[in-house]
Protein backbone atom coordinates (compact mmCIF):
# COMPACT_ATOMS: atom_id res chain seq x y z
CA UNK A 1 0.00 0.00 0.00
CA UNK A 2 1.55 3.36 -1.02
CA UNK A 3 2.51 5.66 1.82
CA UNK A 4 0.29 8.72 2.09
CA UNK A 5 1.92 12.14 1.90
CA UNK A 6 1.55 14.53 4.88
CA UNK A 7 -0.79 16.72 2.77
CA UNK A 8 -3.03 13.73 2.06
CA UNK A 9 -2.96 12.54 5.63
CA UNK A 10 -3.84 16.04 6.84
CA UNK A 11 -6.76 16.28 4.43
CA UNK A 12 -8.13 12.94 5.58
CA UNK A 13 -7.94 14.11 9.20
CA UNK A 14 -9.64 17.40 8.29
CA UNK A 15 -12.43 15.53 6.48
CA UNK A 16 -13.01 13.48 9.62
CA UNK A 17 -12.92 16.63 11.74
CA UNK A 18 -15.48 18.38 9.57
CA UNK A 19 -17.87 15.45 9.46
CA UNK A 20 -17.45 13.96 12.93
CA UNK A 21 -16.69 16.98 15.05
CA UNK A 22 -13.77 17.79 17.30
CA UNK A 23 -13.38 14.37 18.88
CA UNK A 24 -11.10 13.13 16.11
CA UNK A 25 -8.24 10.98 17.27
CA UNK A 26 -4.72 12.09 16.45
CA UNK A 27 -3.52 8.51 16.87
CA UNK A 28 -1.66 7.29 13.84
CA UNK A 29 -0.94 10.74 12.47
CA UNK A 30 2.66 11.56 11.72
CA UNK A 31 3.99 14.36 13.96
CA UNK A 32 4.08 16.97 11.16
CA UNK A 33 0.33 16.45 10.65
CA UNK A 34 -0.67 15.93 14.29
CA UNK A 35 0.78 19.31 15.25
CA UNK A 36 -1.48 21.02 12.68
CA UNK A 37 -4.69 19.55 14.02
CA UNK A 38 -5.25 22.17 16.77
CA UNK A 39 -5.13 24.82 14.03
CA UNK A 40 -7.56 22.82 11.87
CA UNK A 41 -9.87 22.42 14.85
CA UNK A 42 -9.81 26.17 15.54
CA UNK A 43 -10.62 26.89 11.89
CA UNK A 44 -13.92 25.03 12.18
CA UNK A 45 -15.36 28.20 13.72
CA UNK A 46 -13.93 30.56 11.10
CA UNK A 47 -16.66 33.11 10.35
CA UNK A 48 -17.98 33.82 6.87
CA UNK A 49 -16.43 37.06 5.59
CA UNK A 50 -19.76 37.93 3.93
CA UNK A 51 -21.53 37.70 7.26
CA UNK A 52 -19.03 39.96 8.99
CA UNK A 53 -19.45 42.54 6.20
CA UNK A 54 -23.24 42.39 6.06
CA UNK A 55 -23.63 42.71 9.83
CA UNK A 56 -21.30 45.71 9.78
CA UNK A 57 -23.41 47.34 7.03
CA UNK A 58 -26.54 46.55 8.99
CA UNK A 59 -25.15 48.24 12.11
CA UNK A 60 -23.98 51.25 10.09
CA UNK A 61 -27.41 51.58 8.49
CA UNK A 62 -28.97 51.50 11.88
CA UNK A 63 -26.62 54.14 13.22
CA UNK A 64 -27.26 56.45 10.28
CA UNK A 65 -31.03 55.96 10.58
CA UNK A 66 -30.87 56.80 14.23
CA UNK A 67 -28.75 59.88 13.63
CA UNK A 68 -30.96 61.20 10.85
CA UNK A 69 -34.05 60.70 13.00
CA UNK A 70 -32.55 62.31 16.09
CA UNK A 71 -33.41 65.98 16.51
CA UNK A 72 -30.17 66.60 18.35
CA UNK A 73 -27.17 64.60 19.38
CA UNK A 74 -27.47 62.92 22.72
CA UNK A 75 -27.61 59.43 24.11
CA UNK A 76 -28.64 57.24 21.21
CA UNK A 77 -31.69 55.08 21.77
CA UNK A 78 -32.49 52.36 19.28
CA UNK A 79 -35.70 50.51 19.18
CA UNK A 80 -35.01 46.89 18.35
CA UNK A 81 -38.08 46.34 16.29
CA UNK A 82 -36.26 44.32 13.66
CA UNK A 83 -35.29 40.70 14.02
CA UNK A 84 -31.49 40.60 14.20
CA UNK A 85 -29.72 39.84 10.95
CA UNK A 86 -32.91 40.31 8.99
CA UNK A 87 -33.50 42.94 6.32
CA UNK A 88 -36.49 45.09 6.99
CA UNK A 89 -38.49 43.95 3.98
CA UNK A 90 -38.44 40.41 2.64
CA UNK A 91 -40.50 38.92 -0.17
CA UNK A 92 -42.47 35.93 1.10
CA UNK A 93 -42.92 33.26 -1.57
CA UNK A 94 -45.72 30.76 -1.19
CA UNK A 95 -45.29 28.05 -3.79
CA UNK A 96 -46.29 24.46 -4.33
CA UNK A 97 -43.24 22.27 -3.70
CA UNK A 98 -41.34 24.68 -1.47
CA UNK A 99 -38.36 22.27 -0.98
CA UNK A 100 -37.68 22.44 -4.70
CA UNK A 101 -37.95 26.21 -4.61
CA UNK A 102 -35.28 26.24 -1.88
CA UNK A 103 -33.06 24.07 -4.08
CA UNK A 104 -33.60 26.51 -6.92
CA UNK A 105 -32.66 29.55 -4.80
CA UNK A 106 -29.52 27.80 -3.59
CA UNK A 107 -28.31 26.71 -7.01
CA UNK A 108 -29.51 29.74 -9.00
CA UNK A 109 -28.54 32.55 -6.65
CA UNK A 110 -26.01 30.93 -4.34
CA UNK A 111 -28.52 31.12 -1.51
CA UNK A 112 -27.90 29.67 1.93
CA UNK A 113 -30.73 27.93 3.74
CA UNK A 114 -31.07 29.46 7.21
CA UNK A 115 -34.24 28.00 8.61
CA UNK A 116 -36.65 25.24 7.57
CA UNK A 117 -39.73 24.56 9.67
CA UNK A 118 -41.59 21.52 8.30
CA UNK A 119 -45.25 20.69 8.83
CA UNK A 120 -46.15 17.18 10.02
CA UNK A 121 -47.11 16.26 6.42
CA UNK A 122 -43.62 17.14 5.18
CA UNK A 123 -44.66 20.42 3.57
CA UNK A 124 -42.76 23.53 4.59
CA UNK A 125 -44.46 25.89 7.00
CA UNK A 126 -41.69 28.47 6.90
CA UNK A 127 -38.18 28.67 5.53
CA UNK A 128 -35.58 31.34 4.99
CA UNK A 129 -32.84 31.49 2.40
CA UNK A 130 -30.15 34.15 2.65
CA UNK A 131 -29.04 35.66 -0.63
CA UNK A 132 -26.18 38.13 -0.43
CA UNK A 133 -26.99 40.50 2.41
CA UNK A 134 -30.73 39.81 2.26
CA UNK A 135 -33.24 37.11 3.06
CA UNK A 136 -36.05 35.48 1.11
CA UNK A 137 -38.81 33.78 3.05
CA UNK A 138 -41.01 31.04 1.74
CA UNK A 139 -43.40 28.24 2.50
CA UNK A 140 -45.74 25.83 0.79
CA UNK A 141 -48.79 27.56 -0.67
CA UNK A 142 -52.05 26.73 1.10
CA UNK A 143 -55.74 27.57 0.95
CA UNK A 144 -55.42 30.71 3.03
CA UNK A 145 -52.36 31.92 1.16
CA UNK A 146 -52.32 30.56 -2.41
CA UNK A 147 -49.39 30.88 -4.77
CA UNK A 148 -48.68 34.28 -6.28
CA UNK A 149 -46.22 35.01 -9.06
CA UNK A 150 -43.90 37.66 -7.69
CA UNK A 151 -41.19 39.87 -9.11
CA UNK A 152 -37.89 40.36 -7.32
CA UNK A 153 -34.96 42.59 -8.12
CA UNK A 154 -31.56 41.10 -7.30
CA UNK A 155 -28.40 43.19 -7.11
CA UNK A 156 -25.48 40.83 -7.62
CA UNK A 157 -21.76 41.33 -8.19
CA UNK A 158 -21.88 39.78 -11.68
CA UNK A 159 -25.27 39.82 -13.40
CA UNK A 160 -24.04 37.70 -16.32
CA UNK A 161 -22.72 34.94 -14.09
CA UNK A 162 -25.86 34.97 -11.92
CA UNK A 163 -28.12 34.94 -14.96
CA UNK A 164 -26.23 31.97 -16.43
CA UNK A 165 -26.43 30.13 -13.11
CA UNK A 166 -30.17 30.78 -12.88
CA UNK A 167 -30.69 29.35 -16.37
CA UNK A 168 -28.65 26.27 -15.49
CA UNK A 169 -30.78 25.87 -12.36
CA UNK A 170 -33.95 25.72 -14.45
CA UNK A 171 -34.99 29.34 -15.02
CA UNK A 172 -36.11 30.52 -18.44
CA UNK A 173 -34.30 33.51 -19.85
CA UNK A 174 -36.44 36.48 -20.82
CA UNK A 175 -33.38 38.47 -21.85
CA UNK A 176 -29.71 38.17 -21.00
CA UNK A 177 -28.04 40.99 -19.06
CA UNK A 178 -27.53 44.09 -21.14
CA UNK A 179 -26.06 47.54 -20.60
CA UNK A 180 -28.98 49.10 -22.49
CA UNK A 181 -31.44 49.04 -19.59
CA UNK A 182 -32.91 52.48 -18.77
CA UNK A 183 -31.70 52.18 -15.17
CA UNK A 184 -28.11 52.39 -16.36
CA UNK A 185 -27.37 49.13 -14.58
CA UNK A 186 -26.40 45.89 -16.28
CA UNK A 187 -29.74 44.13 -16.19
CA UNK A 188 -31.25 40.82 -17.29
CA UNK A 189 -34.52 39.04 -16.65
CA UNK A 190 -35.39 35.40 -16.04
CA UNK A 191 -38.47 33.45 -14.96
CA UNK A 192 -38.09 30.62 -12.48
CA UNK A 193 -39.89 27.26 -12.81
CA UNK A 194 -42.48 28.47 -10.26
CA UNK A 195 -43.57 31.44 -12.39
CA UNK A 196 -41.72 34.17 -10.52
CA UNK A 197 -39.80 36.89 -12.32
CA UNK A 198 -36.24 37.85 -11.36
CA UNK A 199 -34.52 41.04 -12.44
CA UNK A 200 -30.84 40.22 -12.18
CA UNK A 201 -28.76 43.36 -12.10
CA UNK A 202 -25.32 44.71 -11.31
CA UNK A 203 -25.09 48.34 -10.38
CA UNK A 204 -23.24 50.53 -12.83
CA UNK A 205 -24.31 53.78 -11.24
CA UNK A 206 -22.94 54.05 -7.70
CA UNK A 207 -26.03 55.80 -6.43
CA UNK A 208 -26.31 55.11 -2.74
CA UNK A 209 -28.90 56.98 -0.73
CA UNK A 210 -32.07 55.63 0.69
CA UNK A 211 -32.24 52.53 -1.44
CA UNK A 212 -28.88 51.31 -0.16
CA UNK A 213 -27.35 48.20 -1.64
CA UNK A 214 -29.50 45.35 -0.44
CA UNK A 215 -29.24 42.25 -2.62
CA UNK A 216 -32.96 41.55 -2.68
CA UNK A 217 -35.71 44.07 -3.33
CA UNK A 218 -39.34 43.18 -3.96
CA UNK A 219 -40.60 44.79 -7.17
CA UNK A 220 -44.32 45.57 -7.50
CA UNK A 221 -45.97 46.25 -10.84
CA UNK A 222 -49.17 48.10 -9.97
CA UNK A 223 -52.20 49.58 -11.64
CA UNK A 224 -52.30 53.30 -10.68
CA UNK A 225 -48.93 52.90 -9.04
CA UNK A 226 -48.90 56.56 -7.98
CA UNK A 227 -51.53 55.70 -5.36
CA UNK A 228 -49.10 53.34 -3.63
CA UNK A 229 -46.88 56.22 -2.55
CA UNK A 230 -49.38 58.02 -0.26
CA UNK A 231 -50.66 54.66 0.99
CA UNK A 232 -47.17 53.42 1.92
CA UNK A 233 -46.30 56.74 3.51
CA UNK A 234 -49.42 57.01 5.65
CA UNK A 235 -49.93 53.31 6.41
CA UNK A 236 -46.39 51.98 6.72
CA UNK A 237 -44.40 55.08 7.62
CA UNK A 238 -42.55 54.74 4.32
CA UNK A 239 -40.67 57.32 2.33
CA UNK A 240 -40.65 57.37 -1.49
CA UNK A 241 -37.45 58.34 -3.24
CA UNK A 242 -36.36 58.66 -6.86
CA UNK A 243 -39.88 59.00 -8.26
CA UNK A 244 -39.77 59.06 -12.06
CA UNK A 245 -43.05 59.87 -13.78
CA UNK A 246 -44.06 59.87 -17.43
CA UNK A 247 -45.43 63.11 -18.93
CA UNK A 248 -48.96 61.81 -18.29
CA UNK A 249 -48.23 61.19 -14.62
CA UNK A 250 -47.64 57.43 -14.59
CA UNK A 251 -44.98 56.21 -12.17
CA UNK A 252 -42.22 54.76 -14.34
CA UNK A 253 -40.19 53.82 -11.26
CA UNK A 254 -40.03 54.68 -7.60
CA UNK A 255 -38.16 53.28 -4.65
CA UNK A 256 -40.01 53.13 -1.36
CA UNK A 257 -38.09 52.87 1.87
CA UNK A 258 -39.32 51.51 5.17
CA UNK A 259 -36.77 51.80 7.98
CA UNK A 260 -33.72 51.32 5.82
CA UNK A 261 -34.95 48.62 3.44
CA UNK A 262 -36.69 49.18 0.17
CA UNK A 263 -39.10 47.89 -2.42
CA UNK A 264 -39.65 49.20 -5.92
CA UNK A 265 -42.81 50.02 -7.82
CA UNK A 266 -43.82 50.97 -11.33
CA UNK A 267 -46.94 51.23 -13.44
CA UNK A 268 -48.02 47.90 -14.92
CA UNK A 269 -48.43 48.33 -18.63
CA UNK A 270 -48.04 46.38 -21.86
CA UNK A 271 -46.87 42.85 -21.27
CA UNK A 272 -46.23 43.58 -17.61
CA UNK A 273 -49.52 42.98 -15.87
CA UNK A 274 -50.26 44.02 -12.30
CA UNK A 275 -49.58 41.35 -9.72
CA UNK A 276 -49.91 41.05 -5.99
CA UNK A 277 -47.15 39.95 -3.68
CA UNK A 278 -46.59 38.70 -0.16
CA UNK A 279 -44.21 40.91 1.80
CA UNK A 280 -42.83 40.68 5.32
CA UNK A 281 -41.92 43.97 6.93
CA UNK A 282 -40.66 44.84 10.40
CA UNK A 283 -42.19 48.02 11.82
CA UNK A 284 -41.64 49.81 15.13
CA UNK A 285 -45.19 49.12 16.35
CA UNK A 286 -47.30 46.45 14.64
CA UNK A 287 -50.51 47.50 16.38
CA UNK A 288 -50.13 51.14 15.39
CA UNK A 289 -49.23 50.31 11.79
CA UNK A 290 -52.11 47.84 11.52
CA UNK A 291 -54.53 50.55 12.64
CA UNK A 292 -52.92 53.16 10.38
CA UNK A 293 -53.07 50.82 7.39
CA UNK A 294 -56.77 50.16 7.85
CA UNK A 295 -57.41 53.90 8.12
CA UNK A 296 -55.43 54.32 4.88
CA UNK A 297 -57.61 51.81 3.01
CA UNK A 298 -56.12 48.39 3.78
CA UNK A 299 -58.17 45.38 4.83
CA UNK A 300 -57.26 43.57 8.03
CA UNK A 301 -56.34 39.93 7.36
CA UNK A 302 -55.00 38.89 10.75
CA UNK A 303 -55.19 41.23 13.74
CA UNK A 304 -52.07 41.80 15.84
CA UNK A 305 -51.06 39.05 18.24
CA UNK A 306 -47.88 37.73 19.84
CA UNK A 307 -46.48 34.99 17.60
CA UNK A 308 -44.73 32.02 19.25
CA UNK A 309 -41.48 32.85 17.41
CA UNK A 310 -41.11 36.12 19.30
CA UNK A 311 -42.75 38.71 17.06
CA UNK A 312 -45.83 40.85 17.46
CA UNK A 313 -47.39 39.92 14.12
CA UNK A 314 -50.37 40.89 11.97
CA UNK A 315 -51.37 40.85 8.29
CA UNK A 316 -53.12 43.36 6.07
CA UNK A 317 -54.13 43.48 2.43
CA UNK A 318 -53.33 46.80 0.74
CA UNK A 319 -55.63 48.40 -1.85
CA UNK A 320 -53.54 46.75 -4.61
CA UNK A 321 -54.06 43.25 -3.23
CA UNK A 322 -50.60 42.81 -1.74
CA UNK A 323 -50.53 41.00 1.58
CA UNK A 324 -48.20 42.59 4.13
CA UNK A 325 -47.08 40.49 7.06
CA UNK A 326 -46.33 43.12 9.69
CA UNK A 327 -44.01 42.30 12.55
CA UNK A 328 -42.29 43.87 15.51
CA UNK A 329 -39.50 41.89 17.10
CA UNK A 330 -40.26 41.47 20.77
CA UNK A 331 -37.13 39.89 22.16
CA UNK A 332 -35.57 43.17 23.18
CA UNK A 333 -37.46 43.65 26.36
CA UNK A 334 -40.80 44.56 24.82
CA UNK A 335 -42.49 41.21 25.42
CA UNK B 1 -5.07 25.96 31.91
CA UNK B 2 -5.94 29.49 31.05
CA UNK B 3 -4.17 32.12 33.11
CA UNK B 4 -6.39 34.92 34.27
CA UNK B 5 -5.05 38.24 33.08
CA UNK B 6 -5.79 41.32 35.18
CA UNK B 7 -8.46 43.47 33.57
CA UNK B 8 -6.62 45.94 31.46
CA UNK B 9 -7.75 48.89 29.42
CA UNK B 10 -5.30 47.89 26.71
CA UNK B 11 -6.33 44.80 24.75
CA UNK B 12 -3.99 42.10 23.51
CA UNK B 13 -3.97 43.87 20.15
CA UNK B 14 -2.47 46.95 21.78
CA UNK B 15 -5.59 49.01 21.20
CA UNK B 16 -6.88 51.10 24.04
CA UNK B 17 -10.34 49.65 24.50
CA UNK B 18 -11.43 52.34 26.88
CA UNK B 19 -10.75 55.09 24.36
CA UNK B 20 -12.63 53.18 21.66
CA UNK B 21 -15.61 52.60 23.91
CA UNK B 22 -15.76 56.23 25.02
CA UNK B 23 -15.43 57.41 21.43
CA UNK B 24 -18.37 55.20 20.41
CA UNK B 25 -20.41 56.32 23.40
CA UNK B 26 -19.95 59.91 22.22
CA UNK B 27 -20.46 59.16 18.54
CA UNK B 28 -22.17 55.88 17.53
CA UNK B 29 -20.58 56.11 14.07
CA UNK B 30 -17.36 55.09 15.84
CA UNK B 31 -18.89 51.78 16.91
CA UNK B 32 -17.25 50.33 13.78
CA UNK B 33 -13.87 50.19 15.51
CA UNK B 34 -15.27 48.19 18.41
CA UNK B 35 -17.06 45.89 15.99
CA UNK B 36 -13.84 45.21 14.07
CA UNK B 37 -11.92 44.57 17.27
CA UNK B 38 -14.42 42.24 18.89
CA UNK B 39 -16.34 40.58 16.06
CA UNK B 40 -14.14 37.47 15.88
CA UNK B 41 -14.13 36.99 19.62
CA UNK B 42 -17.90 37.22 19.98
CA UNK B 43 -18.45 35.01 16.95
CA UNK B 44 -16.10 32.38 18.34
CA UNK B 45 -17.68 32.56 21.79
CA UNK B 46 -21.09 31.83 20.27
CA UNK B 47 -20.15 29.45 17.46
CA UNK B 48 -18.32 27.20 19.90
CA UNK B 49 -21.54 26.90 21.91
CA UNK B 50 -24.19 26.30 19.26
CA UNK B 51 -24.60 23.57 16.71
CA UNK B 52 -24.92 25.43 13.46
CA UNK B 53 -23.48 28.41 11.71
CA UNK B 54 -26.86 30.09 11.06
CA UNK B 55 -27.65 30.20 14.79
CA UNK B 56 -24.16 31.50 15.57
CA UNK B 57 -24.66 34.27 13.03
CA UNK B 58 -28.11 35.21 14.31
CA UNK B 59 -26.84 35.38 17.87
CA UNK B 60 -23.72 37.35 16.91
CA UNK B 61 -25.94 39.84 15.15
CA UNK B 62 -28.19 40.05 18.19
CA UNK B 63 -25.22 40.66 20.50
CA UNK B 64 -23.83 43.55 18.46
CA UNK B 65 -27.25 45.13 18.00
CA UNK B 66 -27.83 44.95 21.75
CA UNK B 67 -24.32 46.23 22.46
CA UNK B 68 -24.89 49.18 20.17
CA UNK B 69 -28.27 49.92 21.72
CA UNK B 70 -26.95 49.72 25.28
CA UNK B 71 -23.45 51.09 24.87
CA UNK B 72 -24.28 54.17 26.91
CA UNK B 73 -24.86 51.90 29.93
CA UNK B 74 -21.37 50.41 29.84
CA UNK B 75 -19.10 51.77 32.56
CA UNK B 76 -15.44 51.02 33.17
CA UNK B 77 -15.18 49.06 36.37
CA UNK B 78 -12.04 47.11 35.66
CA UNK B 79 -13.83 44.58 33.49
CA UNK B 80 -12.71 44.20 29.87
CA UNK B 81 -15.22 45.26 27.24
CA UNK B 82 -15.15 41.72 25.83
CA UNK B 83 -16.49 40.41 29.14
CA UNK B 84 -19.45 42.77 28.84
CA UNK B 85 -20.06 41.47 25.31
CA UNK B 86 -19.80 37.88 26.55
CA UNK B 87 -22.40 38.66 29.19
CA UNK B 88 -24.79 39.83 26.48
CA UNK B 89 -23.86 36.76 24.43
CA UNK B 90 -24.51 34.48 27.36
CA UNK B 91 -27.99 35.98 27.86
CA UNK B 92 -28.72 35.68 24.14
CA UNK B 93 -27.71 32.03 24.22
CA UNK B 94 -30.08 31.40 27.10
CA UNK B 95 -32.92 33.23 25.29
CA UNK B 96 -32.21 31.32 22.12
CA UNK B 97 -32.38 28.01 23.93
CA UNK B 98 -35.71 28.97 25.49
CA UNK B 99 -37.10 29.93 22.07
CA UNK B 100 -35.88 26.67 20.52
CA UNK B 101 -37.39 24.70 23.40
CA UNK B 102 -40.77 26.36 22.86
CA UNK B 103 -40.72 25.79 19.10
CA UNK B 104 -39.32 22.27 18.95
CA UNK B 105 -40.06 20.77 22.38
CA UNK B 106 -36.39 20.19 23.10
CA UNK B 107 -36.16 17.56 25.78
CA UNK B 108 -32.46 17.52 26.61
CA UNK B 109 -31.02 19.59 29.43
CA UNK B 110 -30.31 23.18 28.48
CA UNK B 111 -26.67 24.19 28.19
CA UNK B 112 -25.29 26.01 31.20
CA UNK B 113 -25.05 29.58 29.97
CA UNK B 114 -24.33 31.07 33.36
CA UNK B 115 -21.29 33.27 33.04
CA UNK B 116 -18.87 32.98 35.94
CA UNK B 117 -15.81 35.14 36.56
CA UNK B 118 -13.41 32.22 36.17
CA UNK B 119 -15.15 31.23 32.92
CA UNK B 120 -14.80 34.76 31.60
CA UNK B 121 -11.05 34.71 32.04
CA UNK B 122 -10.80 31.46 30.11
CA UNK B 123 -13.22 32.67 27.47
CA UNK B 124 -11.24 35.87 26.99
CA UNK B 125 -8.04 33.96 26.42
CA UNK B 126 -9.53 31.32 24.14
CA UNK B 127 -11.46 33.83 22.09
CA UNK B 128 -8.36 36.00 21.70
CA UNK B 129 -6.46 33.00 20.41
CA UNK B 130 -9.13 32.32 17.79
CA UNK B 131 -9.44 35.98 16.91
CA UNK B 132 -5.67 36.15 16.26
CA UNK B 133 -5.86 33.03 14.12
CA UNK B 134 -8.75 34.41 12.04
CA UNK B 135 -6.83 37.64 11.45
CA UNK B 136 -3.88 35.59 10.20
CA UNK B 137 -6.17 33.78 7.75
CA UNK B 138 -6.90 37.18 6.21
CA UNK B 139 -3.18 37.66 5.63
CA UNK B 140 -2.54 34.31 3.92
CA UNK B 141 -1.66 34.38 0.21
CA UNK B 142 -4.92 34.75 -1.74
CA UNK B 143 -5.07 31.21 -3.08
CA UNK B 144 -4.32 29.64 0.32
CA UNK B 145 -6.91 31.89 1.96
CA UNK B 146 -9.49 30.80 -0.59
CA UNK B 147 -8.72 27.12 0.00
CA UNK B 148 -9.05 27.56 3.77
CA UNK B 149 -12.35 29.45 3.49
CA UNK B 150 -13.85 27.03 0.99
CA UNK B 151 -12.74 24.03 3.05
CA UNK B 152 -13.64 25.22 6.55
CA UNK B 153 -16.34 27.84 6.06
CA UNK B 154 -18.18 26.45 3.05
CA UNK B 155 -17.11 22.90 3.88
CA UNK B 156 -16.43 22.00 0.26
CA UNK B 157 -14.54 18.83 -0.59
CA UNK B 158 -11.04 18.96 -2.02
CA UNK B 159 -12.51 17.76 -5.31
CA UNK B 160 -14.98 20.66 -5.44
CA UNK B 161 -12.31 23.20 -4.55
CA UNK B 162 -9.96 21.76 -7.15
CA UNK B 163 -12.67 22.12 -9.82
CA UNK B 164 -13.41 25.72 -8.79
CA UNK B 165 -9.72 26.68 -8.75
CA UNK B 166 -8.94 24.64 -11.88
CA UNK B 167 -6.13 22.87 -10.04
CA UNK B 168 -5.40 19.24 -9.31
CA UNK B 169 -6.65 17.74 -6.05
CA UNK B 170 -3.05 17.11 -5.03
CA UNK B 171 -2.21 20.79 -5.53
CA UNK B 172 -5.17 21.87 -3.39
CA UNK B 173 -4.14 19.48 -0.60
CA UNK B 174 -0.65 20.97 -0.72
CA UNK B 175 -2.08 24.50 -0.52
CA UNK B 176 -4.16 23.46 2.48
CA UNK B 177 -1.15 21.90 4.15
CA UNK B 178 1.03 24.97 3.55
CA UNK B 179 -1.68 27.30 4.80
CA UNK B 180 -1.97 25.40 8.08
CA UNK B 181 1.81 25.26 8.43
CA UNK B 182 1.96 29.04 7.94
CA UNK B 183 -0.80 29.66 10.45
CA UNK B 184 0.82 27.38 13.00
CA UNK B 185 4.20 29.03 12.69
CA UNK B 186 2.67 32.52 12.89
CA UNK B 187 0.61 31.63 15.93
CA UNK B 188 3.91 30.67 17.56
CA UNK B 189 3.56 29.24 21.00
CA UNK B 190 -0.02 30.42 21.51
CA UNK B 191 -2.38 27.84 22.85
CA UNK B 192 -6.08 28.03 23.23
Amino acid sequence: MPKRSPAEQLDQAISALLTSGPAVSKTGLIPSVARLMPIAQALRNLPRPDFKGSLKSDLQRRISMSESAAPSRGPVKFKDFRRPNFPNIAPYFLVPGAPKFIDFLISAFEGTERIRVPRPDGAIMHAEVAIGNSVIELGDANEQYPQRSMTTHLYVPDADASYARAIRAGATGVYAPTDDHPSGDRWGEAKDPFGNTWYIATRRSQVSGAEGFLTVQPYLHLRDAHNMIPFAESALGAKATGIHKSPDGLVMHATIEIAGATFEIDEAQGKVQPGAAYLHVYVPDTDAVYAQAIRAGAIGVTPPSNAPYGDRAAAIKDPFGNIWFLATYLSSGQQ
Amino acid sequence: MAVRRPANERSSTGVDERLLVEAAQGDPAKFDALYELFFDRVYYYLSSRVRDRATAEDLTSEVFHKALANLSQFEWRGVPFAAWLFRIASNSLADQYKRASREHSVSEDPPDTTLRVEDTAGDLETSEYHSSLYRLVDRLPAVQRRVIRERFVEQRTIREIAARLKKSEGAVKQLQFRALETLRSQMGGSHA
